[in-house]
């Protein structure tokens, strides 16, 4: 940290300085001023603030000027108050570029999810006539070879779940760029994360993995689009469930707490958090391997996967995003130091319906 | 009781001319095939269908506008029209037919077996 002293001002006769008395120094303390002596604290660019001694006719420290002890003693401490009052500053820079950097973050995103609604649209209508050309060539051949091999049969099923999968990407490219409405009413939170874990009931049997639900019971109500929420929860889970594999723990916990610090959501000023506000958490933990560190900054991109092929459209958590920031919250993904990842999804108990 | 009579009209001969094939082989049906929307009704007026399904996008004519001149020519009024589109997936139908304008609609890629349960179900019965 820089820093440094510019010179002294010294004013022998502060009485008749009409800085000093335009400077807040009230009159009475005027007329018995008899020395001020100030020291700019600078830090590499600005001047922070100023360190001053201010001798009154009747201080014992003014004896015909003879202030050099006290003269000295500023001019040794007043770089280190300037290096510290810098430190405070540039704390303060650095904290302003955090939060400019994640607005940026925000906008470059929002924008790459708009680039891909206009995309999908278009790309939709042009893929969807030859997936239908395909599946009914298929079962047109199907019934033509109606005592086909066993690998004829599995061929012709497989060429169709290949067009099932196209038409879902598709399908999940058209959600993406339509869904930009919310249907909201009032609703338990707890109860939308009890009908998704019913709907992935089968998928984590299959994968021997167990859900624990922790979830509070003093939740207030909140307002929900509910199908979509849930389409979030049923996302993460599913990631959840494809990162274990085979045999872990997924743990979904609910509590309501006090935001810690502050957040900005989007660019609705409505959706900032403040300190102190009440809010909704729900943690969603597993068991696997965690999310390597150099994917984290990429994980809700749209189109980005991890996963084998035909496992994933890489849009369930730019989708679950989209959701969760729809709904005035925050969505974020890390891991935990117990190995495996977390993702925390927060949302507003007093949400005010801003214009969007 | 005579087969069904269906006109396919969709700019995308690939898809009617494997419709039409699936169709005609596994349902009771005579398909007439026209890939050019500006020509669907003169196909219309001559072949006299029990069922259209008209794709709403095609690059010579709008589906809903030839579907409202369908329902106003005085020999075709009243046929029954499903349109197929590729605007809407079929998840946001949920799998089953809605309608568009008063008319249903079946989302693209459609399943035949779909189209052969929608001839069922919209199809005009003649003796």
């Amino acid at each position: 940290m820089a820093a440094a002293v510019a010179a002294s001002i010294l004013w022998p006769d502060a009485l008749i300085d009409q800085e000093i008395l335009a400077g807040g120094l009230a009159l009475i303390s005027a007329l018995l001023l008899a020395h001020y002596r100030g020291w700019p604290l600078v830090t590499v660019l600005l001047a922070v603030g100023l360190v001053a001694l201010v001798v009154m006719h009747l201080s014992p420290l003014y004896f015909g000027g003879a202030l050099r002890g006290p003269f000295l003693i500023l001019f040794v401490v007043a770089p280190y108050i300037s290096i510290a009052l810098g430190a405070g500053w540039f704390g303060e820079v650095r904290r302003y570029q955090a939060e400019l950097r994640a607005t940026q973050l925000q906008l470059i995103q929002s924008e790459k999810l708009d680039s891909v609604g206009r995309m999908a649209a278009g790309v939709a209508h042009e893929v969807k006539n030859p997936l239908m050309m395909i599946l009914t060539g298929i079962k047109v051949l199907a019934k033509r070879v109606p005592d086909a091999d066993e690998q004829t049969r599995l061929l012709l099923q497989d060429m169709e779940e290949a067009v099932e999968r196209a038409d879902r990407i598709i399908g999940g490219l058209l959600n993406y760029s339509r869904d930009r409405d919310l249907d909201l009413a009032t609703a338990d939170l707890n109860d939308t994360i009890e009908r998704s874990s019913m709907l992935v009931k089968h998928d984590l049997e299959n994968a021997h993995i167990t859900l624990v639900s922790t979830l509070a019971q003093d939740l207030p109500k909140l307002q929900l689009d509910e199908f979509k929420m849930q389409q979030v929860f049923v996302n993460l889970v599913t990631n959840a469930i494809h990162a274990i594999e085979r045999d872990g723990e997924i743990s979904i916990t609910t509590v309501l707490e006090k935001m810690t610090r502050g957040t900005l959501v989007g660019n609705r000023k409505a959706d900032r958090f403040s300190i102190g506000e009440r809010v909704v958490v729900v943690r969603i933990e597993d068991s696997g391997p965690g999310i390597p560190e150099e994917h984290l900054h990429k994980i809700f991109d749209p189109f980005f996967s991890t996963k084998p092929t035909g496992r994933g459209t890489g849009l369930g958590l730019s989708v679950s995003q989209q959701i969760v920031e729809m709904h005035g919250g925050t969505i974020e993904v890390g891991n935990r130091d117990t190995g495996g990842a977390r993702v925390t999804v927060t949302l507003k108990v007093d949400r005010e319906e801003a214009p969007s | 009781m005579r087969k069904r009579r269906i006109l396919l009209v969709d700019d995308e001969a690939s898809i009617t001319r494997a419709l039409a094939m699936y169709l005609t082989e596994n349902g009771d049906c005579e398909v007439c095939v026209e890939n050019k929307g500006s020509r669907a009704l003169a196909a219309a007026r001559s072949f006299k269908p029990d069922l259209i399904f008209l794709d709403i996008v095609m690059p010579d004519a709008d589906g809903g506008a030839l579907a409202a001149e369908i329902q106003g020519d005085p020999v075709l009024k009243g046929t029954p029209i499903v349109f197929l589109t590729a605007l809407v997936s079929r998840r946001e139908t949920g799998g089953t037919t809605m309608t568009i304008g008063g008319y249903p609609f079946l989302a693209k890629p459609v399943h035949p077996e779909t189209v052969l349960a929608s001839i069922a179900e919209h199809a005009r019965e003649r003796a």
